[in-house]
């Protein structure tokens, strides 16, 4: 059933208001029973679940719960021992994510911020972020083709969006730590993603910051999928739509935020420092 | 007050343009007696093919991070096929004495072609293109970075030198191709002055086309990701480009440029051997462009005519061991101390030292 | 079936000699991330000083102990090229930690420097070093003929593996070693000092390619390039076997010897180099980091 990547040429062409041609799939992604082994380590077993379409889904749990490897295997940079991801395009017939190359997968419209702040340090804010546009990802395209006033125009509308609108000429590199954390973000929406993943998008700012991170998701979750791992409990309770409670490479439980937090083993193992 | 404006804008163009004008002078000059010797437009030929392939292999490393040790084989691959076809122009596709000697009694399919057009001149971009696509396809599809691919690049060197020095009756070994004609025909002695002028003309215009065609590059957003591919690899990949299609191709593009470098050095050194192809040899042309300022076209072909008037002058009698040293110790200083190399010193001061005169002339 | 024997005591008699020099830069890889160009400079320098110890025996001492000559001219060796590369470490390497790229372009420049210096003082002529009389002659049995001066070099090789086995993993340093090997930042809150510990172990690594140099002096003679021709396949043989890794190493420089003497045997030897880094290659398309691969949250 699943078809082969169509070009990208033919992706654009059925642009954003074409009308899906089929029984659309509530969910976005489908995790089928991911195991994922390190040299005879599990760091993920028999992983199960599903993303709602435009849900802000979390995923939380202690350290070395297999978060971030989730998010490795989504995006292709670790391949599973077993198992597979399954992605929905809105337009197009599903897709299996696993064993397909990292900038395919761009391209079908996954992002992905890191943990890390990740961005180019020697290029400007705008040039970063000309370079995360959706089109012109092929050698030609970026030899001939320049951005077109609508991009650029997207790109200074995503720039105020989180506030480094003044800043577009300055290196990357030297911006503050929180600021590269934004620039990631906004690099990421330009791009026009389905799904958007963001791998601990509030480490390193204050409390208004993450205020106004998860303001911004809510707004942009209208046109596409957020997947959040983050440690930030308010922030967690903020947005969420979904939780899911990773633990030793395992779904603990899942459900909404007040579900998960009621849950007296999500306490123990995760919430249940003292009681706070 | 606009000069100084025009150099803060466009500074390394300016820069480029003042080497070509005072290269362009030259060979008037020599007709006016103010320079003596036609040897002196013979080594700033080679000197033009140096800058070229050191822009090549400023592309792959002072911009995209990939540090080729082995740039010698494609210039050698160039020289050896412009070589090849200068021979057979010149015997009139006659079988050449060491393949007589080597035991061959007709002319190998290898030369056969360089005895059939002009065209197969292209081979001069061909035959690089070619071995690089080749390397770079399986080098770059399996993510082998950083040291590793300069090891590797330098053993394919190592063992591609030995291979022509073990074909001698193919390529005459140790000795390789010599006594050859340029292509615009002979330019030894007066009579043959204009040749000279001609060829050097035709290598500076080959020499200013790749310089622009290197600006353009890397000036447009194929620029910008191939910093990107340098500073973030996978991050890169994750933006959703292809990182190991650009790697494969600037990789290629260098080593095209490798191999105009060389068929142009040929035709002004008269000849092309495997040394050409070592190891120190392709190590040198890295010198160039360390030396010269990695990161920006101007720093390559900086370095390269720096480096090599400095060896002009300095290697031979009493000097020439002291240069070894010289060198050694410059690039090592360089790598540790000055990574932006001498345009990057410039750069570094220049913005300061225009302030300066700035300031004392509104002073006066 | 006495070829295979000849070809396989000749390989293991190469594979041992680029093992010592490979040695010295998978540790110092692993350990500084540094790759050093110069190393085979160091074989070089060993190389000479087996040289000079010998001409020293020659002129003062009678003819009688002259053959004990080679095992003072070993220790010379390690100890000038441990000094020497613990002095380099000193002043260049401990510059360049991280800077892969970088440290290999610089070490380039220093080796450029060291063998001009060979040049200068011992010119561009090779000299020979004549082997000691215990080492001539060889060992027959049936057709095959075991040559003492390659069987005392592999045991040579077999001894200073052995001593570096039990450094790196029954020592106090080795342990340190490895501790800074494995995670830098982590050893130095441990209060081990890095600096002293990357300094010992390049110095150690600069050592055995000194050894090795005494051993390429039994085989050839030496010039200011004798470093370079087995410096290649020093390093061929660290990215096949994986840096920081004795197996490794033992390994890749087992298949890279033994296999470009099978193919030089039967073809030619630049039929050999060119096998040989097919065999890297297509390695390579299966692991490409070596056999030693570090996982990070890091992209980059």
């Amino acid at each position: 059933m699943h078809h082969e990547i169509v070009s990208k040429e033919e992706l654009l062409a059925k642009n954003e208001k074409a009308v899906p041609i089929r029984q659309l799939s509530p969910f976005v992604l489908e995790i089928d029973h991911v195991s994922v082994c390190f040299d005879g380590f599990y760091a993920l077993t028999n992983v199960h679940t599903k993303v709602k379409r435009n849900d802000i889904h979390f995923f939380i749990g202690p350290n070395g719960a297999g978060k971030t490897t989730l998010l490795d295997i989504i995006c292709s940079k670790t391949k599973p021992t077993s198992g597979s991801v399954i992605f929905h395009p809105m337009y197009k017939e599903p897709v299996t994510l696993t064993g397909m190359k990292e900038y395919k997968i761009v391209w079908l419209g996954i992002g992905r911020k890191f943990q890390v702040p990740s961005v180019f340090i020697n290029l400007t804010v705008e040039e970063n972020m000309i370079l995360s546009l959706k089109k012109g990802k092929r050698i030609m395209d970026t030899i001939l083709r320049k951005p077109k006033k609508e991009e650029m125009d997207h790109i200074e509308e995503t720039l105020q969006k989180v506030g480094l609108a003044d800043k577009r000429n300055w290196r990357a590199g030297s911006l503050a730590h929180g600021e590269k954390q934004w620039l990631e973000i906004a690099m990421q929406l330009v791009q026009k993603p389905e799904v958007i993943m963001l791998d601990e998008p509030a480490a390193g700012m204050g409390k208004p910051e993450t205020f106004k991170t998860g303001e911004i998701l809510k707004e942009i979750k209208k046109e596409c999928t957020v997947i959040v791992i983050e440690h930030d409990m308010d922030f967690v309770k903020q947005i969420a739509d979904k939780v899911t409670v990773l633990h030793e490479g395992k779904i603990l439980m899942e459900g909404s935020v007040t579900e998960v937090l009621a849950d007296p083993t999500v306490q123990k193992v995760y919430l249940g420092r003292g009681g706070e | 007050m606009k000069a100084l404006k025009l150099f803060e804008r466009h500074g390394s163009n300016v820069t480029f343009g003042i080497i070509v004008f005072i290269l362009a002078m030259m060979p008037v000059l020599l007709m006016l007696g103010v320079v003596s010797g036609g040897s002196t437009i013979l080594f700033l030929g080679k000197c033009i093919s140096f800058a070229i392939v050191a822009i090549g292999i400023d592309l792959i490393w002072g911009y995209t991070g990939i540090l080729s040790l082995g740039h010698g084989l494609y210039f050698a691959l160039g020289g050896y096929a412009m070589a090849m076809y200068l021979k057979m122009q010149a015997t009139g596709g006659q079988i050449t004495d060491f393949m007589h000697i080597g035991g061959l009694t007709e002319l190998p399919f290898a030369w056969k072609i360089f005895t059939l057009s002009p065209g197969s001149l292209l081979f001069v971009v061909i035959a690089p293109a070619v071995v690089a696509w080749i390397v770079g396809y399986f080098i770059f599809k399996n993510r082998v970075k950083g040291v590793y691919f300069s090891i590797i690049s330098q053993a394919l060197t190592w063992a591609a030198c030995s291979l022509f020095i073990a074909m001698s009756p193919y390529t005459n070994g140790n000795v390789g191709i010599t006594e050859i004609k340029s292509i615009f025909g002979s330019i030894k002695g007066s009579a043959n002055q204009g040749n000279m002028f001609l060829l050097f003309y035709a290598a500076l215009l080959t020499l200013v086309a790749i310089y622009a065609l290197s600006k353009f590059l890397v000036e447009r957003k194929f620029g910008r990701v191939l910093i990107a591919i340098r500073d973030g690899e996978n991050r890169t990949y994750f933006s959703g480009y292809p990182v190991s299609r650009y790697k494969t191709f600037i990789y290629v593009l260098s080593a095209a440029f490798a191999g105009i470098a060389g068929a142009i050095f040929v035709n002004f050194n008269g000849c092309i051997t495997p040394s050409q192809m070592t190891i120190t040899y392709s190590i040198g042309m890295v010198i160039w462009v360390a030396i010269g300022g990695r990161g920006t076209i101007i720093g390559a072909v900086i370095g390269a005519f720096f480096i090599n008037i400095c060896e002009y002058n300095l290697s031979s009698g009493s000097t020439v061991e002291v240069w070894q040293y010289i060198i050694g110790v410059l690039f090592c200083v360089t790598i540790l101390f000055f990574k932006g190399g001498i345009v990057g010193l410039v750069q570094d001061k220049a913005p300061k030292f225009i302030a300066k005169i700035r300031a004392g002339k509104v002073k006066a | 079936m006495e070829q295979t024997i000849n070809i396989l005591f000749n390989g293991l008699s190469l594979s041992s000699i680029i093992l010592l020099t490979s040695l010295g830069l998978a540790i110092t890889f692993g350990v500084m991330r540094v790759i050093n160009m110069a190393h085979g400079e160091f074989v070089m320098i060993g190389a000479y000083t087996t040289f000079v110890v010998q001409q020293i025996f020659s002129k003062f001492l009678p003819e009688a102990i002259g053959g004990l000559y080679y095992f003072v001219a070993i220790a010379a060796a390690f100890g000038v090229a441990f000094g020497l590369g613990s002095l380099l470490e000193k002043f260049v390497i401990s510059r360049l930690y991280g800077r892969e790229i970088d440290s290999l372009l610089a070490t380039w420049g220093i080796s450029l420097i060291l063998q001009q210096g060979a040049r200068s003082i011992f010119g561009s002529q090779g000299v020979n070093v004549t082997a000691p009389a215990f080492l001539s002659g060889g060992i027959t049995l049936g057709e095959c003929t075991f040559s003492y001066n390659r069987i005392f070099i592999i045991l040579l090789v077999a001894l200073c593996m052995g001593a570096v086995w039990l450094v790196m993993y029954k020592s106090n340093f080795g342990c340190q070693m490895r501790a800074v090997m494995q995670n830098r930042p982590m050893a130095q809150c441990m209060g081990i000092n890095s600096r002293k510990v990357d300094n010992i172990t390049f110095a150690m690594g600069s050592g055995f390619a000194g050894i090795a140099g005494c051993s390429v002096a039994l085989l050839g003679s030496i010039d200011s390039t004798v470093g370079q021709s087995y410096i290649v396949n020093s390093f061929m043989a660290v990215v096949l076997g994986g840096v920081g890794n004795l197996a490794g190493t033992v390994i890749g420089s087992s298949i890279i010897g033994i296999s470009s003497i099978f193919t030089e045997n039967y073809t030619s030897s630049t039929i050999a180099k060119a096998v040989v880094l097919l065999i890297v290659i297509v390695f390579l398309q299966k692991r490409p980091q070596g056999l030693f691969v570090i996982k990070s949250r890091n992209l980059d």
